[in-house]
């Protein structure tokens, strides 16, 4: 039972860390980045990278980050920018976006299955069970994530003006906001987090070029859900990860799959605020 | 009459160099039914085996073109539907065998389940509020859980791979050419009768501007769910000739990566033209069949640069570049004239209730913030009410409360004597309302004329085949057209009209739904002084001759004292006065609300 519960609130940790970036695209700029999931496989050959040059795992994240971050900036000044007006076209071009980078990524590193060795190996024993100590840092590691969001949102110049353009963002110009630059900030911040989370997972499973697209439907849908909340994220990642994984271990792992995508369409169909204001 | 609305005998269909469409489409529908019957022969097996199969992928994607392409929704979902159908035949043939019978109920479970998965898919999708990216990420989910379905269908579905070695249709490869070949051939014609018709045109209105076709009494998500099903239908048929034609079925044949490339060979080809997605889909295929065998990874790299620049660079996709080359030539010559009829409005006298609106104690929080509270009035026919306050007083929420009836937290609203309950605005608008917004919200990409028939959709159901030459409207309607000069310029496209033009002509489309009470939020902000005297005349003219109730928003008290027969005073969420224009305007209360300051202060100044 307790191994259960572990696993939900690392699942949810894992599920926090990859939707942050989209969130907070998607509240700043109101479009998906499809792109999303090519930029945390950027991440996960990044770490792998890493450890091939035999890099330390602290090192390795700031670098991933960073090779998202640049990405995502190239990407916004290049492609999105031009699509502000035509939401739905954003979403095809990045998904463009996504098939080259998915091929690039093939093209130098080959198609097959690569591992990257955890950097906290073993278990640590919690009286009657011994949990996979790796899986723990991912809590840890959402925490930070969080608080560091926050922190950046409620504390800096920046984040003052990211969260003016979320409510309002003609007003927030009219005050002086330069909203081409939060949106910038933001999207690179956003590919940054993708690439970061693509470096966290890797250990747990393995680096291919397609390893970022059996996450973007459940970030897609838990971002729908949250409604462009950090705290609703949070929420909606407990709630809906918790049942993925019960229904994973006691129904079968197919159904837990697919369980985060059909919970959040119905909520969404019911409540169609989702759990933005729960 | 302007002389353009009588150019042409009602009789003839506009001409596209000497010829009309419906013409130029016969033969070049003729053309390519000879060409596909011929082709086999001339073509070497391998290429013809590649066609066959592109014929039936393109047909799924001329449906993705009319769900996204005409209607606005970007679907990732045509994929299921055709794997759908894909998979019920190689079932239904590997479990019972071939034989006639068995293909009956393949084509017959194909439909059913392809009908089912596509209402749940259309309910899930389009409510009133959602949007398109929901939309859109609702289609992604969909062919994915039909593949992690099929994989754990275990030796049912063939599980990753597939099912294969089933008996099937036994033709020769060049009529299985021929079959595919003139099936498309159909489909696109079809396609292209009905986008082009009336029909069409509501279609587009509704990818431009939801929400002016839900104030015009039109139920979106409903059409937009009868549009998902229709389609689901035509592509789960082409899956089901693909598998027929193949005797293979894969996950892939269902999967989103097959549904983001049929919606990469629209927007390549050209969206919104039919045309475009089928070059796209043919060249897409065989193109992929050449190369991808000898540079797999290289051909994804290409498909996805050229999605990317053609989305940047060329929206319109090949077939718009092709068209703006060829500009002058084509349809934009084509424009038709339509001739207003006056319709004989049942008007006024014979409508039973003479109380427009009734608002009991309603109310608007959001949490513990209340936006109204408490309001409550009465407005009978013939009566020209205005509604004035400070900016933050509640006007347009009040306005949103009588016209949605999931807006208000608190109290009952009835309209023209119904009770609005919780109704969507396009029900309420059908109890005889009609709701003009204050910044004008046409759609762009129609004609003055086009915007005016999808306003008239309740009264004349559009046709699904042709474009209707006759335009019939309400006599108000047509005085609006002919006093603001639209009335000349039907064949405009709305998006090129001037602000006060478009603010007439939303008007018009407004009273097309021959209401009984009017709702118009600040119809005079920016218009010249001229337009505005304009406006003021047909309102007048609405209220003293129609009998119709107008309940107007305004901010210019000058208007408001020349036109009302009653205003009321909103002040922070609450009615602050209601009566006669004199007592308004003389009132010491009207005064320290406008200026802020105490009566007594206010009369003070000189």
């Amino acid at each position: 039972m307790l191994t259960v519960a572990l696993d939900a609130v690392t699942t949810a940790a894992l599920l926090f860390i990859i939707s942050s970036g989209l969130l907070i695209v998607f509240g700043v700029m109101k479009i998906i980045n499809f792109a999303h999931a090519a930029f945390v496989t950027v991440g996960g050959y990044a770490a792998l990278v890493g450890a091939w040059l035999g890099l330390p795992w602290l090192l390795v994240l700031p670098l991933a980050f960073a090779a998202g971050a640049v990405c995502g900036g190239l990407t916004e000044a290049i492609i999105v920018r031009r699509l502000y007006q035509r939401p739905l076209d954003a979403i095809l071009a990045t998904w463009g976006l996504g098939i080259v980078i998915g091929q690039l990524v093939t093209l130098v590193f080959g198609r097959e299955v690569q591992f990257v060795q955890a950097p906290i190996t073993g278990t640590v024993d919690l009286g009657s069970l011994d949990y996979s100590a790796y899986r723990l840092v991912m809590i840890a590691a959402a925490v930070v994530v969080a608080v560091v969001f926050t922190g950046l949102l409620g504390g800096t110049r920046l984040g003052l003006s990211t969260r003016a353009v979320i409510m309002n963002e003609m007003l927030a110009q009219g005050l002086g906001v330069n909203s081409a630059r939060v949106r910038l900030v933001t999207f690179a911040i956003g590919s940054g987090l993708a690439a970061l989370s693509g470096a966290l997972i890797t250990p747990l499973s393995s680096v291919d070029p397609n390893m970022g697209l059996p996450w973007l439907i459940s970030a897609f849908m838990l971002v729908m859900v949250s409604g462009g909340s950090l705290l609703a994220l949070a929420v909606s990642c407990l709630v809906l990860g918790g049942c993925q994984v019960i229904v994973s271990t006691f129904v079968n792992p197919i159904l837990g799959g697919l369980t985060i995508a059909i919970l959040a369409a119905i909520v969404l169909r019911i409540r169609p605020e989702g759990f933005a204001r729960a | 009459m302007p002389d353009t609305q009588q150019a042409s005998p009602a009789a003839a269909p506009p001409m596209i160099g000497g010829f009309s469409p419906v013409l130029s489409l016969a033969a070049a529908a003729l053309l390519m039914v000879g060409i596909v019957v011929v082709a086999p022969s001339f073509l070497d097996t391998y290429l013809v085996n590649i066609l066959i199969r592109a014929f039936f992928v393109a047909i799924a994607a001329v449906t993705v073109d009319i769900m996204w392409g005409y209607s606005g929704t970007l679907t990732f979902g045509q994929s299921a539907f055709f794997g759908i159908g894909v998979y019920a035949l190689a079932i239904t043939f590997t479990e019972y065998g071939f034989g006639t019978w068995q293909a009956l109920m393949a084509l017959g479970v194909t439909l059913t389940i392809t009908a089912a998965v596509a209402a749940l898919t259309g309910w899930l999708s389009f409510y009133p509020g959602s949007t398109p990216l929901y939309a859109s990420i609702v289609s992604l989910v969909v062919p994915i859980v039909l593949v992690q379905i099929l994989y754990s269908g275990g030796t049912f579905t063939g599980s990753s791979s597939g099912l294969v070695g089933f008996e099937s249709f036994d033709l020769s490869f060049e009529d299985w050419f021929r079959l595919a070949g003139l099936s498309l051939i159909a489909v696109a014609v079809v396609a292209l009768i009905i986008m082009r018709s009336d029909t069409g045109r509501l279609l587009t209105a509704l990818r431009d501007n939801d929400a002016r076709c839900t104030y015009l009494g039109i139920d979106t998500s409903r059409m937009r769910i009868i549009v998902l099903i229709l389609t689901a239908l035509v592509a789960s048929l082409a899956g089901f000739g693909y598998a027929a034609f193949g005797a293979v079925a894969a996950p892939e044949n269902a999967s989103f990566t097959f549904g983001t490339r049929l919606i990469i060979m629209v927007a390549l080809g050209g969206r919104g033209t039919i045309i475009g997605a089928i070059v796209g889909a043919l060249s897409i295929e065989v193109a992929s069949a050449y190369l991808s065998g000898s540079l797999p990874y290289v051909w994804e790299l290409i498909i996805g640069v050229a999605l990317i620049t053609v989305i940047l660079a060329f929206p319109d996709g090949l077939v718009g570049v092709i068209r703006k080359l060829v500009r002058g030539l084509h349809r934009f010559q084509a424009t038709e004239t339509v001739r207003l009829r006056p319709l004989t409005v049942s008007t006024a006298a014979d409508k039973t209730s003479e109380m427009a609106i009734e608002v009991r104690e309603l109310g608007k929080h959001f949490g513990s913030l209340s936006v109204l509270d408490g309001v409550q009035f009465k407005a009978h026919r013939a009566e020209l009410l205005s509604l004035v306050g400070p900016n933050g007083a509640g006007k347009t929420t009040l306005i949103r409360c009588l016209s949605d009836g999931r807006e208000r937290s608190t109290g009952h609203v009835a309209i023209a004597g119904q009770p609005i309950d919780y109704l969507p605005p396009d029900r309420i608008v059908r109890f005889g309302l009609g709701r003009k917004f204050q910044t004008a919200s046409v759609f762009e990409p129609l004609t003055v004329a086009e915007c005016l028939r999808v306003a008239r959709t309740h009264h004349a159901p559009p046709s699904l085949t042709s474009t209707s030459t006759f335009l019939d409207l309400p006599a108000a309607a047509i005085a609006v057209l002919e006093r603001s000069g639209l009335g000349e310029r039907l064949s405009e496209e709305a998006r090129n009209l001037s602000h006060g033009l478009k603010q007439a002509l939303e008007l018009a489309m407004v009273l097309a739904l021959e209401p009984e009470v009017l709702l118009l939020d600040e119809p005079t902000a920016g218009l010249t002084r001229a337009e505005r005297q304009g406006f003021a005349d047909i309102l007048t003219t609405l209220v003293s001759r129609d009998r119709l109730c107008i309940l107007l928003v305004e901010h210019d008290l000058d208007f408001v004292r020349e036109i009302s027969s009653r205003i009321i005073v909103l002040h922070q969420g609450r009615i602050a006065l209601d009566g006669s224009v004199d007592e308004v305007v003389n009132s010491a209360l009207v005064r320290e609300i406008y200026t802020g300051q105490p009566s007594s202060a206010a009369e003070a100044r000189p």
